[in-house]
């Protein structure tokens, strides 16, 4: 199964005039949306903001959607017009250069961007970031393994199961529990 | 509830897509919750989240200006049903009027972008017509027979034969009346 099969599925359902499947969209980009816009948003007060007026186009949008691109290569487009639109509404200049969808995930912007950034945000991102990372490598080896294949390395559970030597089964048990043992350190420092 | 987060951690990976699942997460918020904090994790891991996370859950943010602005788009028809169906008097009067605003108007325009096409056409008309007074004496005349059209490579036979024929109508009919002359004079 591809990386878009669920988020066909939502996008088909709202099309459909479910609205809720939306919600589940937002939750899964928002993150990843807000990453690319600080690439082009100075003011990190704003991202937020932002972030929401690329999800109201993206919903305003979704009746034109046929599913012909994956839906994050979509929603990409329309997050990086929307952060030109708010420069230009700002009248400053948009970066000079773009960065393809495939690397902005992983662009971490300019230090120059973050001299207006809120501390202790910053902080508690930081402390956010620390848990669950200290959390993987406190993992046992074979949690750590499964779950670092899947989601640095992208790989399926069959593939998984190949490297790992298990059953598929087993893979997707290993996957959910190290899941858990992060999100139980996780759930108390967030407010949802 | 451990079933149903192993469940949400295979549909995040995409290798269990289930309409049934999909539904119950709809239904489930603290099953959204988890799947919001599923993915943060892999967002961290492969350094895709931003450095200073949103703090909040933007979702239901959105949704409710999703749903302000799907209350406004729909407050006219709504009006407009409303006139229809069990209209009060006030009310009765804005959607016929409405009406005859927009015809009026739209028949308003039509009527001056015809004006003005009218008003195109004569005058192009005119100004392409040769500027000939007759006054009665051929002698004066200093058109050509068969009118004076210019010269051109694109002129037709048929337009050439019907100048001719109009020639020699013309050379009898003075022939003709040169002769009446003649006959008149004592």
């Amino acid at each position: 199964m591809s990386e878009r099969d669920l988020d066909l599925q939502l996008v088909r359902r709202i099309q459909d005039g479910e609205q809720q499947a939306f919600t589940l969209l937002v939750r899964k980009y928002q993150n990843r949306v807000a990453n690319i816009l600080t690439r082009y948003v100075r003011n990190s007060g704003d991202i937020a903001d932002i972030t929401q007026e690329v999800f109201l186009k993206v919903h305003r949008s979704l009746p034109s959607f046929r599913g012909d691109s994956a839906f994050y290569t979509w929603l990409y487009r329309i997050t990086v017009n929307t952060a030109k639109n708010y420069l230009t509404s700002q009248s400053r200049r948009p970066p000079a250069s773009d960065i393809d969808a495939a690397d902005a995930d992983s662009y971490d912007g300019s230090d120059a961007l973050r001299e207006v950034d809120d501390p202790e945000a910053i902080l508690r991102s930081q402390e956010i970031k620390k848990v669950i990372l200290t959390t993987i490598e406190l993992l046992p080896v074979e949690l750590r393994s499964a779950i670092t294949l899947r989601e640095l390395e992208g790989m399926s559970y069959e593939e998984i199961s190949n490297i790992e030597d298990c059953p598929i089964g087993t893979v997707r048990s290993r996957i959910f529990r190290a899941r858990e043992i992060i999100d139980k350190q996780l759930k108390p420092l967030l407010e949802y | 509830m451990k079933d149903i987060n192993e469940k949400l951690s295979a549909i995040i990976d995409d290798e269990l897509i289930n309409d049934e699942l999909i539904d119950d997460l709809l239904n489930d918020e603290e099953c959204q919750a988890s799947f919001y904090r599923y993915h943060l994790i892999g967002d961290v891991m492969r350094d895709e989240a931003p450095h200073q996370l949103l703090e909040i859950d933007i979702s239901q943010q959105v949704m409710s200006r999703i749903e302000e602005q799907s209350v406004d788009t729909l407050i006219e028809p709504v009006i407009a049903t409303d006139n229809v169906v069990d209209m009060p008097a006030t009310k009765a009067k804005i959607y016929p009027e409405n009406n005859v605003i927009s015809f009026a108007k739209r028949f308003g325009q039509y009527a001056i972008a015809a004006s003005v096409a009218g008003v195109v056409v004569v005058s192009s008309l005119m100004t392409s017509q040769p500027a000939i007074e007759n006054n009665g004496l051929e002698v004066l005349k200093t058109v050509p027979f068969g009118g004076a059209t210019p010269v051109s490579l694109q002129a037709t036979q048929q337009q050439s034969q019907q100048a001719v024929k109009d020639y020699n109508e013309r050379l009898d009919a003075l022939l003709k009346d040169h002769q009446l002359q003649l006959q008149t004079q004592p």
